[in-house]
């Protein structure tokens, strides 16, 4: 299996509101990420934007439906529709999430969680070999938000993330506010999860906002918080210099607040490292 | 209870209380984790709906919001999705309207049209065929070849019988605000007639068409031969008028840009 080369730099998620901009204007950016199921069609204008957008910039293929968990194996058609766009697109690289989507008679379209135990572990690793096969190329894979644990649970979810990097040679998508809703959600520290996450593995980090409550949700309606920018700043301490985007898929403002947003992302990546303390509790703090 | 023992066992456990809400919690579960499924469910719904909504927004703008919600609650129980595509999800909402608004089928058919623009908007791409390249074929063909003469659509073409004025009611709902009840258009009861969804270029459009042409059209899409279909136009509307409806059609296909090949 090849590899892949480090990215740095700062891109947004390319939504439908914003495909004027990204057409007409030359969007400040370094690369897009795209949903890549609203791509995995016949033809049509989708197609056609995302055509004229790779032609300006580099295009990043996010997925939601591939089902890495899904212990019944993963969907055939599904591989070679992706893989059709992959060749087309020619992208940064080809990622999902952590989670499993479907069984053998039913899709939830919903990141559903997988418990952390040997046997599932055996499941994801067989799965991503046989999509990486399939696409021949090395895939990234993003820690979901959860809203449970299982009790049968027998690793942390970065010990989970980590085994799977190591047997399958996949590169792991970092999300920083799932990162902090889950350690809310589960009450585990967030820095112990940054501590055990091989940072060479990492290509990309997500930010996104999410819903306060008892149980935080993961929603990409809103600013990315102060708790998970103190998170990022460290994460970027660990991590480098690592491709850094920002995920609004609701509630979805003009382009020129999300690109405000994004330059708070550039200047916490180019100052220096926040020395205050642990960033996994509830409570929002102001950045420094 | 379902001892869950195998992933894929928990996983199908896990699935049924995503869709059912009355389906009980394995053995060793808390109150804490009904909390976490409440909230899986309630994205599973949630997502769907919208999808629907998304998808049939005429058709929820026409039947309201609350029957439309009803109406998407019900479909996803009677046909949870299955295909990896959240696109999918609408397959078949025409049929649960057609089931479920007995009184007012016109929803039935407004949805259909959605649905059948929503699946035009992302065909395969074609380029389709111009009265200059009928007339450099023309050129070509003997007697017999315009009789054997058979015609591709593009990708994405569809149709279906309506018997209301389902173009006026498109229109009607075409801005972004509720349709207030004054402009709420008549639901005229119209002879027979079809409605044809294309692609012109990137956009999805649609003509309606009477009764003779939507069955010639559908004979050619099926296969059949112009002469058969010719054939087909001198039985239900007498010679003369056949002769002077087939090439008119044939003319307005070629013109609307429906047509991708033409093979003798």
């Amino acid at each position: 299996m090849s590899t892949i080369a480090p990215f740095s730099g700062f891109g947004l998620g390319l939504r439908r509101t914003h495909y004027q901009d990204f057409l007409e204007s030359d969007v400040p950016v370094d690369f897009v990420e795209v949903i890549s199921e609203n791509y995995m069609v016949d033809g049509g204008n989708p197609l056609r934007i995302l055509e004229e957008v790779r032609a300006k910039m580099p295009v990043i293929l996010h997925g939601v439906s591939m089902s890495i968990g899904s212990a019944n194996g993963l969907d055939s058609e599904y591989l070679a529709r992706l893989e059709m766009l992959a060749n087309r697109i020619d992208p940064l690289w080809v990622s999902d999430h952590l989670c499993w989507t479907r069984t053998s008679a039913h899709n939830s379209h919903d990141l559903l969680p997988l418990p952390y135990t040997r046997e599932a572990l055996d499941v994801v690793c067989s799965n991503i070999d046989h999509a990486q096969e399939t696409l021949g190329r090395p895939m990234l894979f993003e820690n979901p938000s959860s809203y449970m644990t299982f009790p049968e649970d027998e690793m942390t979810e970065w010990e989970f993330l980590s085994a799977m990097s190591l047997r399958t040679g996949c590169y792991l998508l970092l999300d920083v506010n799932n990162i902090y809703v889950s350690a809310h959600n589960h009450g585990f520290s967030a820095d112990d999860y940054l501590a055990g996450i091989p940072a060479d593995r990492v290509r990309q980090i997500h930010l996104a906002g999410h819903t306060d409550g008892d149980i935080k949700i993961d929603t990409h309606d809103a600013l990315v918080c102060d708790g998970v920018w103190q998170l990022y700043a460290k994460a970027r301490g660990i991590l480098g210099d690592v491709a850094t985007m920002i995920e609004r898929d609701d509630g979805i403002p003009p382009l020129p607040e999300l690109l405000t947003e994004l330059d708070r992302a550039r200047a916490l990546a180019t100052g220096p490292s926040p020395t205050d303390g642990p960033t996994d509790g509830p409570t929002e703090r102001i950045a420094a | 209870m379902i001892a869950a023992n195998s992933l894929g066992e928990r996983q199908q456990e896990f699935m049924a209380q995503v869709l059912d809400d009355e389906h009980p919690l394995p053995a060793g579960w808390t109150d804490r984790h009904a909390a976490g499924m409440d909230i899986y469910r309630n994205a599973y719904r949630a997502r769907l709906v919208d999808a629907l909504r998304d998808t049939y927004e005429r058709t929820a703008k026409w039947a309201g919001e609350d029957a439309f919600r009803q109406a998407a609650a019900h479909h996803l129980i009677n046909r949870p999705p299955n295909s990896w595509t959240l696109d999918d999800a609408g397959d078949g909402f025409p049929e649960t309207l057609r089931e479920l608004f007995t009184g007012d089928p016109e929803v039935a058919e407004l949805g259909w049209l959605e649905w059948a623009m929503h699946r035009a908007f992302v065909a395969a791409d074609a380029v389709p065929m111009v009265a200059e390249d009928l007339g450099k074929l023309a050129a070509t063909f003997a007697e017999e070849d315009w009789g054997n003469m058979q015609l591709t659509f593009l990708p994405g073409t569809d149709q279906r019988l309506v018997r209301h004025d389902v173009g006026a009611l498109w229109r009607a709902l075409a801005g972004e605000e509720e349709l207030a009840a004054e402009d709420r258009p008549e639901v005229i009861s119209a002879q027979p007639m079809h409605l044809v969804v294309w692609r012109e270029g990137v956009k999805p459009v649609f003509m309606q068409v009477s009764d003779a042409e939507g069955r010639a059209l559908q004979m050619m899409r099926n296969g059949s031969t112009y002469g058969a279909m010719c054939a087909y136009l001198v039985e239900s509307l007498g010679e003369e008028e056949a002769i002077a409806e087939s090439g008119a059609m044939l003319g307005r296909w070629l013109h609307n840009g429906l047509i991708a090949a033409i093979t003798k």
